[in-house]
């Protein structure tokens, strides 16, 4: 053993033995000051304040664990610009309503007619028994006729005959039970909120399927239609488009596999949440509306102002961008603001032509090619990447609270109008 | 007699400032290409999104942070009276930390944002794990540092080594909680205060002790003359270590925080000026004796105006946590400014006046220019004058058009407020103010481009024949 290495050995057994009294209250006395500041500012807080960890409302949950991950929607570049949005149905799961309408009506065999809601009926009936709905088949097709018969005969007798020329046209479908554990029925809305009841509603199971439908609100897939394909070909490409008549789609690998090519609402959510961080938004755009009127009326609608943004609202987001520098507008109630796919489409292929005056950078690689030259517009075809950025930015706002009690209907559950108008003061 | 070993502050000093260069120069291509003429030069790989934090971790990472750890590799055996207790540990932990700083902040153009501030570097890069190589070659360093310390001959501990002691252990700490302990905490806001307690800490605990240790060591050694107060030293180092870890919040005001953390992080905020006040007292009257040497060296000049700077940026500080002046400055201009003098206008100028100490020492020559080393100083004041006020100015007045929508009692006035002055047109109204800052950034850009000749040309050049002028003496000590 050399000389040196000895020296180094001597200098370790001698560490706490060489370090003088000064030099270890330095080092203990950071340790202590520094861990009394963690325990407080980060550990502490949020045993205080339940708000950090807890959702702001039943709607919120099943939105991010019910809907999304059960919400499947095509992409442009397999789906064509008409994009599907398809909903996964699970026995026992999934809550569906059949619910008829004034030129919308149902049909079906007498043990299903109980999970009809009629016209008259006072409450929405839900059932997690999965079932779906079609044209009238068979028998049912006599039975269809009949029905829209009487319907346009009694619409006459009570108006004049003038009208007799306007006959509406009752749309008949059939309830009929498929007898499968799962099915994928077609949204044709594909709307970023969900139908959700929170009152004058009833569960038709016989006992508590799922947790979630015990809330006092649910989240409910209404009037279900299987989504249904057929082969297509375009040029020299196999492509399919929706059809009626089509064949069913078999499991969800075929609906995610690469000729379908569904992404859920949720992989795009979190892949629209890893964008957001990797293409630098969160640098110019802040995410929170801060307890400031100019903050509350910039996030606001025309008539009403948004609610201030509450911690529980980011509790589903891995990362959180509240951000320190607003170049763009804040994009915390950028749902309801803007909620036009168009919109966001022609604005990230030219920010600078869609709101004159931005220096927002174009993101024209969210948009792929569009090989033959026939779309509509001079954009080109919004990939996975678009529709991942936009569904994420869908989520905000738009999960505070449930629809039925939404700021921008006017509904104040936190009072910031009258807090703005009256005391000009926030409360904490 | 010790001869030291300075290979491993040379392999930690010599690149950073390459890498000063290199960031500068993104942070003056951004400054042109996002802001005066947006988007000029589009594309997915080169638009403002990706390359901020290629200019961001550039110049705090492998510039400051760099820099700040070589000119410790000089400083600390210096004040221990011993060689740096391992030179090849140093050596294979600043070959790492090269390799992974230089992949690790290249990389965001492609995509590898991890997305919190000031930690985008990311977790893996294919197989190489970025994050987890990074805080090894730190703790490498540490273990070197403390190391050398505990073997030192010199028994008393001057401040310097304090400070060094200090940001050793507070950096490893702080680095754990924003790098890695934030993906352990509840999704949210429990994040959120982790980043902002990061951040926060990134500057306060880790660029301002190593910031001030460098301050400390350099300023007597540069003006000759011991430092005017140890005993006030300490109160600085003891109040930092008491008040830092507390504000993180404060980057929260008005945000979805509770209003007791907001409170708990503005009253620490406003103590801070305690330990301000004591270095801006100490490092002043330490010069108060002979004014004369800041006419005479340019690291002086830069060592001085860092305090300047300093002052501003920590009276800035305390002030901007306070509730209604938040209201007004935050998620503007300001911030940026903010955040400029003090890792620029101040830290920066304490390790170039650090560098021009430790190279001519380190190569037993004089500076190559003190011509130059003048003019990288006027350029760089002037710069940073015109860079930091254009931002000062225009983000408060931007500051003020968004209050301007507050003006009113009904929601209705509030709203026509907005629809007269719509956000967009307050973005465009700033316009000349980016040009003024674009124009400060270039100078200073052109400023640090002669200090980069200056010291190759020291480094590189044989030294001319030693006149004992004192003009040439200044530099050797």
């Amino acid at each position: 053993m050399n000389q040196k290495d000895e020296e180094k050995k001597r200098s370790l057994a001698s560490f706490f033995h060489k370090v003088d009294f000064s030099a270890v209250l330095v080092i203990i006395g950071i340790i202590i000051l520094f861990s009394t500041a963690v325990g407080v500012v980060l550990i502490a807080p949020r045993y205080v304040d339940t708000t950090w960890v807890s959702p702001t409302s039943p709607y919120q949950v099943q939105m991010y664990e019910i809907a999304d991950p059960n919400f499947y929607m095509s992409s442009a570049s397999t789906g064509g610009n008409e994009l599907q949005y398809v909903h996964h149905l699970k026995q026992d799961f999934t809550l569906l309503s059949f619910k008829e309408f004034e030129n919308l009506r149902i049909i079906s065999n007498p043990d299903l007619d109980k999970y009809i809601t009629r016209l008259q009926d006072p409450e929405l009936k839900l059932t997690s028994k999965l079932m779906m709905l079609r044209e009238p088949q068979g028998e049912m097709l006599e039975k269809a006729d009949q029905l829209r018969r009487n319907l346009q005969e009694q619409k006459v007798d009570k108006k004049n005959e003038k009208e007799k020329l306007s006959k509406i046209n009752y749309q008949i479908l059939e309830l009929y039970d498929p007898q499968m554990k799962e099915a994928f029925s077609i949204d044709p809305s594909g709307g970023i909120l969900q139908d959700w009841v929170d009152k004058n509603f009833i569960i038709l199971d016989e006992d508590q399927k799922h947790s979630y439908h015990g809330d006092y609100g649910v989240i409910y897939v209404q009037n279900p239609r299987e989504f249904r394909i057929i082969p297509q070909k375009v040029g020299s490409h196999e492509r399919w488009r929706y059809d009626p008549n089509g064949h069913p789609i078999a499991d969800i690998k075929e609906l995610t596999g690469s000729k379908l090519g569904f992404y859920s609402r949720k992989n795009l959510i979190e892949l629209g949440e890893q964008i957001y961080a990797i293409e630098g938004c969160w640098y110019c755009h802040t995410d929170q509306t801060r307890t400031l009127i100019e903050d509350v009326v910039l996030n606001g609608s025309d008539s009403f102002p948004a609610p201030p943004s509450s911690a529980n609202e980011y509790i589903y987001q891995k990362i959180t961008f509240p951000g320190t520098r607003r170049i763009g507008p804040d994009i915390s109630r950028v749902g309801v603001k803007r909620p036009s796919r168009d919109w966001h489409m022609a604005h990230f292929w030219a920010p600078k032509t869609a709101s004159a005056g931005s220096i927002m950078p174009s993101f024209q690689h969210f948009f792929d090619n569009d090989p033959r030259g026939t779309a509509k517009n001079t954009i080109g075809i919004p990939n996975y990447r678009f529709e991942a950025i936009y569904q994420y930015m869908m989520t905000k706002g738009t999960r505070i609270t449930p629809p039925t009690q939404a700021w921008w209907l006017g509904k104040d559950p936190i009072k910031t109008k009258q807090i703005i108008q009256g005391q000009r003061k926030l409360q904490p | 007699m010790v001869t030291y070993d300075d290979r491993p502050a040379k392999l930690f000093i010599y690149p950073a400032i390459i890498f000063m260069v290199i960031g500068m120069s993104v942070g003056v291509f951004m400054a042109f290409n996002a802001f005066v003429f947006p988007d000029y030069f589009s594309g997915e790989y080169i638009h403002f999104g990706r390359i901020r934090p290629v200019h961001v971790n550039t110049v705090t990472l492998s510039w400051l942070l760099s820099v700040n750890i070589g000119l410790m590799f000089y400083f600390i055996p210096r004040l221990c009276g011993v060689p740096i207790w391992s030179a090849s540990l140093a050596l294979w932990g600043g070959a790492l930390w090269w390799f992974t700083l230089m992949i690790g902040t290249n990389s965001f153009p492609w995509g590898t944002n991890w997305g919190w501030e000031y930690a985008e570097l990311p977790m893996w890069i294919s197989w190489l794990p970025i994050k987890a190589l990074f805080a090894i070659s730190w703790l490498l360093i540490v273990v070197n540092f403390f190391m050398t310390i505990a073997t030192r001959r010199f028994e008393k501990l001057y401040v310097s080594l304090w400070y060094s002691m200090g940001t050793l252990i507070w950096t490893t700490f702080t680095v754990l909680v924003g790098n890695f302990a934030i993906n352990w905490l509840p999704e949210g806001m429990s994040r959120v205060n982790a980043s902002w307690f990061y951040v926060h800490n990134l500057v306060g605990l880790i660029y301002t002790p190593m910031g001030l240790a460098i301050a400390y060591y350099f300023l007597p050694k540069l003006a000759n003359t011991p430092i005017y107060s140890h005993r006030l030293s300490m109160i600085g180092f003891w109040s930092i270590a008491f008040f830092y870890a507390w504000v993180g919040t404060h980057h929260q005001i008005h945000g979805p925080m509770p209003q007791w953390l907001q409170t708990t992080s503005i009253v620490f905020s406003i103590w801070l000026f305690i330990p301000v006040w004591t270095v801006v007292h100490n490092l002043m009257a330490t010069i108060q004796k002979d004014w004369s040497k800041y006419l005479q060296s340019a690291a002086i000049r830069f060592l001085i105006m860092g305090v300047i700077f300093y002052l501003i940026t920590c009276i800035q500080g305390p002030t901007m946590a306070l509730r209604n002046v938040n209201e007004i400055t935050s998620k503007t201009d300001w911030v940026i400014g903010h955040a400029h003098i003090s890792l620029y206008g101040t830290f920066t100028f304490f390790a170039i006046a650090g560098v021009y100490q430790a190279i001519p020492t380190m190569e037993q020559k004089p500076l190559w220019s003190n011509k130059l080393a003048d003019w990288h100083f006027a350029f760089n004041l002037w710069g940073s004058l015109l860079f930091l006020l254009s931002l000062w100015i225009g983000g408060f007045l931007q500051g003020l058009m968004w209050a301007n929508w507050a003006d009113g009692s009904s929601y209705a006035e509030f709203h026509d407020n907005l629809t007269r002055l719509p956000f967009v047109q307050t973005v465009s109204d700033m316009r000349p103010w980016w040009i003024l800052r674009a124009i400060g950034g270039t100078l200073i850009l052109f400023g640090n481009f002669i200090f980069a000749v200056n010291i190759y040309n020291t480094i590189v050049l044989k030294a001319t024949e030693v006149s004992e002028t004192p003009e040439a003496v200044r530099v050797r000590v």
